[in-house]
């Protein structure tokens, strides 16, 4: 009897899980996402690929913003420092005699500004900058020219002295940990975690409001009557969650194959120095992180989903229950910069920040292992709790009164009291 | 053994009283209307049935017992507010809610073509649902109602959005149900119908239970003192008995003096030599009873 009545439980799960999956799946909104986002990049990559062919040597930045050859400074000394202006500086910078042929040079766009140094500087300091347009953003942006040209001559009775005040420190940095360290000044030690966090802010966020784009399809379409006369809120919410979860993963194996395809189609080969590896267990906690921070998160849409009429106010919604998924991403600095810092521990821990932020530690540093194992334990609690609260709110009262979403009745759902 | 007992349930949303001490019960092999004017708490009765909303007070027995999980795949159901996937294939929606219905996947298919088949929809099987007319919809309804071949079948307003051939396909359909032994408990506004296909009645009015029983016993108690004559004779000018006499459908009806039976009415008739091709005591219709009752909170007179 007992048998007889789980088979019959897991046969309608399946039967939704099935039916969830194989309609998101032959969705067009999804197939477009599916593939115009690993085709768009192709085509960005044969554009720079062209680009490159036909202008070897090319920089990036070109592309975005035309240069056009710059113009060499002007320079008159009023006070009798500058002595000499070295061979590498004369490309930059050209001395004028006084102000107003100076000023000629500026008219006729021979140079696009011109300094003062005026005869007190020993004492003030003071330069003054002449230049034809206003641009108080990028207008001082040549000045470091004339700083390295008052500095080679203020110290040039001292070149080891001036040496060493261009570089003061040659810094290397010794760690305690046996593991391959990163480079802190490589650009890599922040995108790379930067890269894990906003991947899975995206994967979990992106899987959620699928549950509430299925729940308030069903009740637009006015389905949900008959499913509550064929089945349990608590199957049909079990049956999605599995489903749009898995399509959350495949739609990530997807873009992940399409993207090392096109990283390799781009000529390059994919070969990241050895401490910037990301280890293999990082793949398991992000298994094990995603299935968790989805549980919830999808839960919470759900709960959404059953208490808004349609989805437009549904949308209005989601981001009040996704802003705890969002903190961790106004702490990245932190947690990029100091993973082992209290703030960062504690955002790792947090089971509601915890998906996203300890995953950016583990792709920023080495964690103790108690941690992220803590941190799963304290999510699956979670996930648990949730999934039993918004099973409650699930029900066919929720469902079919269509009034509309008060935040109040979320919350006092969620702690077991609506 | 009654498939449906309802005995005393109230259901209150807010201040608001939907059902109020209603009681009634269904049996096997009968088609039972549920009728009464719109927000009388007709729907809200269906779902506490169905054990979709709980009762604040009351019994509900379906199926000789309470509502189980295991029960749901023994009942069809056609809600009020129709609804199916507008952006699935019809087949494809329909394969699905069978196997909601406990049916495997292949039975769904094989069944599911035999009612496209029988409802002429098989060659839109392939369309998505919002491609298909308003009655093609109803028919898919339908179908999901039935493919289960349910013990208990409740449908709301079986007929609306169908034309006269599919009405008179979809009666038959009921009445091959109902002669298979399936209770099947009908809302529906349109009281001809009723009158054609239903064997008993509840009629509710702002939760409570305002009429009950039998479709005939009920019409005869609402009968006055009328009875409609075709003669091939004229009428004598004079009748004792008779307070009025009116031209009524190529007869006449003869409203009777409040003492006057019908019998004695017919014996007067037959003693005046006039050759009577029928003689019937007028029975008010369905319609006529339902404004009766909810506009008068009227009882048998």
């Amino acid at each position: 009897m007992y048998a007889t009545r789980k088979k019959s439980i897991m046969i309608k799960v399946r039967a939704v899980f099935i039916h969830e999956f194989l309609t998101v799946l032959r969705s067009r909104s999804f197939l477009l996402t599916l593939f115009l986002i690993p085709l768009a990049g192709f085509a960005t990559i044969l554009i720079i690929a062209n680009l490159k062919k036909d202008n070897q040597g090319i920089p990036l930045t070109s592309i975005i913003a035309p240069s056009s050859e710059p113009k060499p400074l002007g320079l008159i000394d009023q006070s009798g420092i500058i002595q000499t202006i070295p061979e590498s500086f004369s490309k930059h910078i050209t001395e004028f005699p006084d102000p107003a042929s100076a000023q000629a040079a500026l008219a006729n766009e021979v140079i696009s500004g011109y300094y003062v140094v005026l005869p007190d500087y020993l004492t003030s300091g003071q330069v003054d900058y002449y230049r034809s347009d206003f641009n108080p953003i990028g207008g001082g942006s040549d000045s470091y020219v004339l700083r390295a040209l008052l500095e080679e001559n203020l110290l040039r009775a001292d070149p080891q002295r001036l040496k060493l005040f261009q570089q003061p420190l040659k810094l290397e940095t010794h760690f305690a940990s046996a593991a391959p360290q990163r480079d802190p000044d490589s650009a890599l030690t922040f995108f790379l975690p930067y890269a894990v966090t906003m991947l899975f802010y995206l994967l979990i966020l992106g899987s959620s409001s699928t549950m509430l784009n299925s729940i308030t399809n069903e009740k637009q379409n006015r389905v949900m009557e008959i499913l509550l006369t064929s089945m349990t809120p608590l199957q049909m919410l079990t049956g999605k969650i599995v489903a749009l979860g898995l399509i959350g993963l495949f739609q990530t194996a997807f873009w992940s194959g399409s993207a090392f395809m096109l990283y390799r189609l781009s000529g390059q080969t994919f070969h990241l120095p050895i401490e910037f590896s990301l280890p293999a267990s990082l793949l398991a906690w992000g298994l094990l992180y995603f299935v968790l921070g989805y549980a919830i998160y999808a839960s919470l849409m759900a709960g959404v989903g059953a208490m808004v009429p349609n989805l437009r106010e549904g949308s209005q919604v989601t981001f009040m229950v996704v802003i705890p998924l969002m903190i961790p991403l106004f702490f990245i600095n932190t947690l990029i910069s100091a993973p082992n810092g209290s703030i960062s521990l504690f955002l790792s821990l947090f089971p509601l920040t915890a998906p996203i932020a300890m995953l950016t530690r583990l792709a920023a540093t080495q964690v103790p292992f108690w941690q992220p194992a803590l941190a799963a334990v304290l999510q699956i609690g979670t996930a648990i709790l949730v999934v039993r609260a918004i099973a409650g709110l699930f029900r066919a009262q929720t469902l079919l009164s269509g009034q509309a979403f008060k935040m109040k009745l979320f919350f006092r759902a969620l702690v077991g009291k609506a | 053994m009654p498939t449906i007992e309802v005995e005393q349930i109230t259901k209150r949303f807010g201040q608001q009283i939907a059902v109020d001490h209603a009681s009634f019960t269904v049996d096997p092999g009968e088609i039972f209307a549920l009728l009464g004017p719109n927000g009388a708490g007709k729907t809200t009765a269906i779902r506490i049935i169905l054990d979709i909303f709980k009762a604040d007070s009351g019994t509900v027995t379906v199926l000789g017992g309470p509502m189980t999980e295991e029960k749901k795949d023994r009942l069809g159901y056609l809600p009020e507010e129709r609804g199916l996937y507008q952006d699935v294939q019809l087949d494809r929606s329909l394969v699905y809610l069978a196997t909601l219905k406990g049916l495997s996947a292949a039975d769904a298919s094989r069944k599911v073509d035999a009612m496209l088949k029988r409802f002429e929809l098989y060659d839109h099987r392939k369309k998505k649902i919002k491609e298909l007319s308003k009655g093609m919809q109803q028919k898919a309804q339908l179908i999901v109602t039935l493919i289960h071949d349910p013990e208990l079948i409740i449908i709301d307003e079986p007929f609306s959005a169908l034309d006269p051939v599919n009405t008179q396909m979809v009666k038959d359909l009921l009445r091959e149900e109902r002669d298979k032994g399936k209770c099947i408990v009908m809302c529906t506004h349109q009281m001809h119908q009723v009158e054609e296909l239903a064997d008993r009645l509840v009629l509710i009015n702002e939760g409570k239970v305002v009429l009950y029983g039998g479709l005939q016993e009920i019409r005869r108690s609402y009968s006055g003192q009328e009875v409609d004559v075709h003669a091939l004779t004229d009428l004598p000018a004079e009748l004792p008995g008779a307070a009025r006499v009116a031209k009524h459908n190529s007869g006449y009806r003869i409203h009777l003096e409040p003492s006057v039976t019908p019998q004695a009415l017919l014996q007067t008739l037959v003693e005046r030599g006039v050759q009577l091709e029928k003689f019937e005591i007028a029975l008010p219709t369905l319609d006529e009873i339902f404004i009766q009752v909810v506009t008068t909170a009227g009882s048998p007179q």
